[in-house]
Formats: structure tokens, sequence, C-alpha cells
């Protein structure tokens, strides 16, 4: 059932007006689209195994189910090529997954994006950018398919800004918000390897991301300088939670780690331990509250590295997820917290384009 | 040119409302907290209204984890036996 003939839209032959026609419906993020006719859908379908009526999402309040069409459909209209699409398949995938919660990530007044992180050879195999400029614009790849996320988010599960995302700010990963790991030059193992995922198999992690911070370190030349400026960030008074985090590391602050034999794990441990605000600091900005700090400190959640009188950010070092990323030259990394305080919505990753374990 | 119609139709579900209860007096309430700042709060001030102008009762509170999942199925089923009915909100 590839098509419901009362669901098609007969058009005229003029691209413009087409496009018109797609805004006049309601069907765009404010951009233009391209119009997605029958066999440009046809070709982003044939990037798929499945049946085109597979569900591979569900709105678990209102019931909306995207499909394997649907999600076509919306990535011929963001712009992807027909070998993006396992991508945005495997994402949706990943937030159907109850722990990430994607309706309460994109209804909240928090207004976070899901961020989508691309490891292993398939990014590479569809040209995604992982180095200079990650986050800004200037590749297909990670532009088209970050807004097939949003197109699919407004227009399968009418999650409508002022009505059903009620985003107070919202921040401009909203219209794409998509990267990939950079492999070339990384000391570390691939996040779709420490994922646990077979040789080979490439990953896509979600993650409900708040607005990016940019962290500029320049003079520091330890793991301990440089990652200082980052636990400092995370551990801002208007960003500290309970929530995971997401840390991209600029080559150039990468060489300062792997030179002193830093391992992921050990960055993460130590991002843990520092990032943090005195309790006495949390109650004079009115952020205080103590089942929080039990969580970090109580004695089923008790984590060594959360000290006494310390409100850190996350759980534990677990949830500080690191990948490296952008140019060579610059002291300039990121941070993203998750969205709005706490642990509404967890990040998870599926494989591109194979099933494991599949039914 | 013909084009595929991006949005999907909505669920077969049946979302009629629950009957109206024929008065307030004398019955029990039930509070589900969703664990925001001040949701406990905000929920007893609102119960004790109905404490005080209709006699009602309220229930051990409810809690759910996630302010923004819905509730499990077996915190509205248990809610469901023993209360008439049950407020919530944020709190925000």
């Amino acid at each position: 059932m590839p098509y419901d003939a009362e669901r098609l839209h007969e058009v005229g032959d003029d691209p413009l007006a087409a496009i018109d026609y797609c805004y006049e419906q309601g069907w765009t993020d404010g951009l233009p689209v391209v119009p997605p006719s029958v066999e440009r859908v046809e070709r982003m379908l044939g990037y798929e195994g499945r049946p085109p009526e597979t569900p591979i999402a569900v709105h678990p309040a209102t019931g909306y189910e995207c499909t394997v069409h649907a999600a076509a459909v919306n990535a011929v209209m963001a712009g992807c090529r027909p070998e993006y699409f396992p991508v945005l398949v495997a994402a949706f995938e990943a937030m159907n997954e109850p722990g990430f919660n994607f309706h309460g990530s994109t209804a909240s007044t928090g207004g976070s994006a899901p961020l989508l992180i691309v490891s292993g050879p398939f990014a590479d195999d569809i040209g995604m950018n992982a180095d200079v400029n990650l986050f800004g614009p200037g590749n297909r790849a990670n532009a088209t398919i970050g807004r097939a996320v949003r197109l699919i988010l407004m227009n399968v599960f009418r999650m409508i800004p002022g009505i059903s995302d009620k985003s107070t700010q919202g921040h401009p990963g909203k219209f794409s918000f998509c990267i990939a790991e950079r492999s070339r030059g990384n000391p570390w193992p691939l996040l779709c390897e420490e994922q646990g995922y077979p040789e080979g198999v490439s990953s896509v992690t979600v993650f409900a991301g708040g607005g990016f911070c940019n962290i500029e370190n320049h003079g520091g030349n330890t793991p301990e300088q440089v990652l200082g400026a980052f636990a400092d960030a995370m551990a801002n008074y208007g960003c500290i939670t309970l929530g995971q985090s997401a840390v991209v590391l600029a080559p150039e602050h990468m060489r300062v780690l792997a030179g002193a034999g830093w391992s992921r794990k050990q960055a993460q441990d130590y991002l843990f331990a520092q990032a943090w605000r005195p309790v006495e600091g949390m109650k004079a900005v009115g952020k205080h509250r103590d089942i929080e700090y039990g969580k970090q400190h109580g004695e089923e959640g008790r984590r060594p590295p959360a000290g006494d009188g310390q409100f850190h950010r996350g759980l534990g070092p677990d949830d500080i997820l690191i990948l490296m990323g952008g140019g060579d030259a610059g002291g300039h990394s990121s941070f993203i917290p998750s969205w709005s305080r706490g642990r509404g919505s967890l990040m998870q990753s599926k494989p591109i384009g194979v099933c494991i374990d599949c039914e | 040119m013909l084009l595929c119609d991006p949005t999907v139709p909505g669920p077969d579900r049946d979302l009629s409302r629950a009957a109206a209860l024929g008065g307030l007096e004398g019955r029990t309430i039930g509070l589900l907290e969703n664990g925001k700042l001040n949701a406990v709060s905000l929920l007893r001030e609102t119960a004790a209204v109905f404490e005080a102008r209709h006699g009602c009762t309220v229930a051990p509170l409810y809690s759910k984890s996630n302010a923004s999942a819905p509730a499990p199925e077996e915190t509205l089923k248990a809610a469901a036996r023993k209360v008439d009915f049950l407020i919530t909100g944020l709190g925000d």
C-alpha cells in the first residue's frame, strides 16, 4: 500500500507553484520544501527494504504513526538524497524507544531538538560533514537529514509550533541538528564501536539537546586545563541539572587529551567529578531540590565521584557522551545540554541500515 | 505533478469523555503529581478547596516519575478503583 489515492495532490507542473502549494497546506518549516512528487518518493523508498506501510515510530499520546512511506515523503521535502534515508529511519527507530520520550522533548517549553550523531563509515559513504563548520551550513546530508526529522515531527506527529510544540524560545537546531562523528585522526574508538555494534556497522545516536554552547580554550595545555573549561560550562547555574550531556571535542582539544594518554572514560570521569556547583549556590539561585540531590547522593544512587555538598551535572560519568568533531584549527569545542531540567529524555542509538536481533 | 501527502490519517480511537459526576458532595479526590517543582503544593491547595466546599476526602497521593510521559496504566487503574475524580497539573 505505497499510496492512498485520496492522499495524493494534483498540482501543476510549475515547481514554484508546487512549492507554494506546500506552503499553503502548512507542510513546511518556514523554508521552501522540495515538492514530494510520487517519483521522488519512490526513489527514496528504494533505500528501505521493508514495505512502505511499516511503522517506524508511534506517538504515544495521540497514536499518530510514522510509516516508512510517511518518512520518505518528508525526507524528499527536506531535500534528502535517497541514500540518506537509512539514517532517518534509524533515527526515528531510536526516538521511538520509550526512554527518549519524543513527545515530551518536542512539546515542552524547554525547547530542545533531537541532535543526531552519525558514527561509523556510513557517514563518509553518504558524504556527511564531520569536519570544519560541523554544526554549520554547507553540507547537504547534515542539513537535510536533520531537517527531515523536524518535518516528520511537524507533519506526521503534528508537533506544531505554538500549538503542540510549546517551546518558550526553541533554538536554531530545531531547523536541523545533525552531525557526524569525525573518524579521521580520531585516537579514540568511534561511538558505534563503544556502543557494541558489529564491526563495520554504523550508528545514529539521538539526544534531546538544548542550545549549543561554544567552549573556547586556546591556552590550556593539559587535559585538566582543557576539561576544566568544559566542566565549568556544563555546571553553569543556567544549565546544571540531572540531565545527560553531549560534548563534542574539537581536534585541537582532543590532541591535548590524547597526547596525555587520556581515554574517553577518563575524560567522562573527570568531567563528572568537576562539573558541579555547591548546594548553597544552588539554593541561592532557587534551583536546589532535596529529591534531586538525593538521587546523586542517596544510598541507592550514591556515585563515588559525587562529593558531599556538591550538586553535579547528571547522575554519573556515563551520562556524558564525548566524541570528536570539527576542523583541525581552533580551540573551539561544544557542550550541548539535555532538554530542560532532568531525565525526561535519555539518549538512544540504533544501527543504520541493518537489523540486529530483529524478529 | 502528483504530490504525496506528508501527513498521516489520525488513528481510529475512541476518545469519548467519561460520564460527568452527579455531584461533588462527599466524593473522594485523587491527586496525581508529576514531579515538577510545586506540583504537590498546587494539588493539595486545590484539593483543600474541594474539601472545604464539598466535604470531599483526599486519597493518598499518586506520583509519576516523568512529567511529560503518560502515567503508567497500573497507576491510573489503581486510582480509578479508589477515587471518584482525579486532579493533576503542572505546578511550574
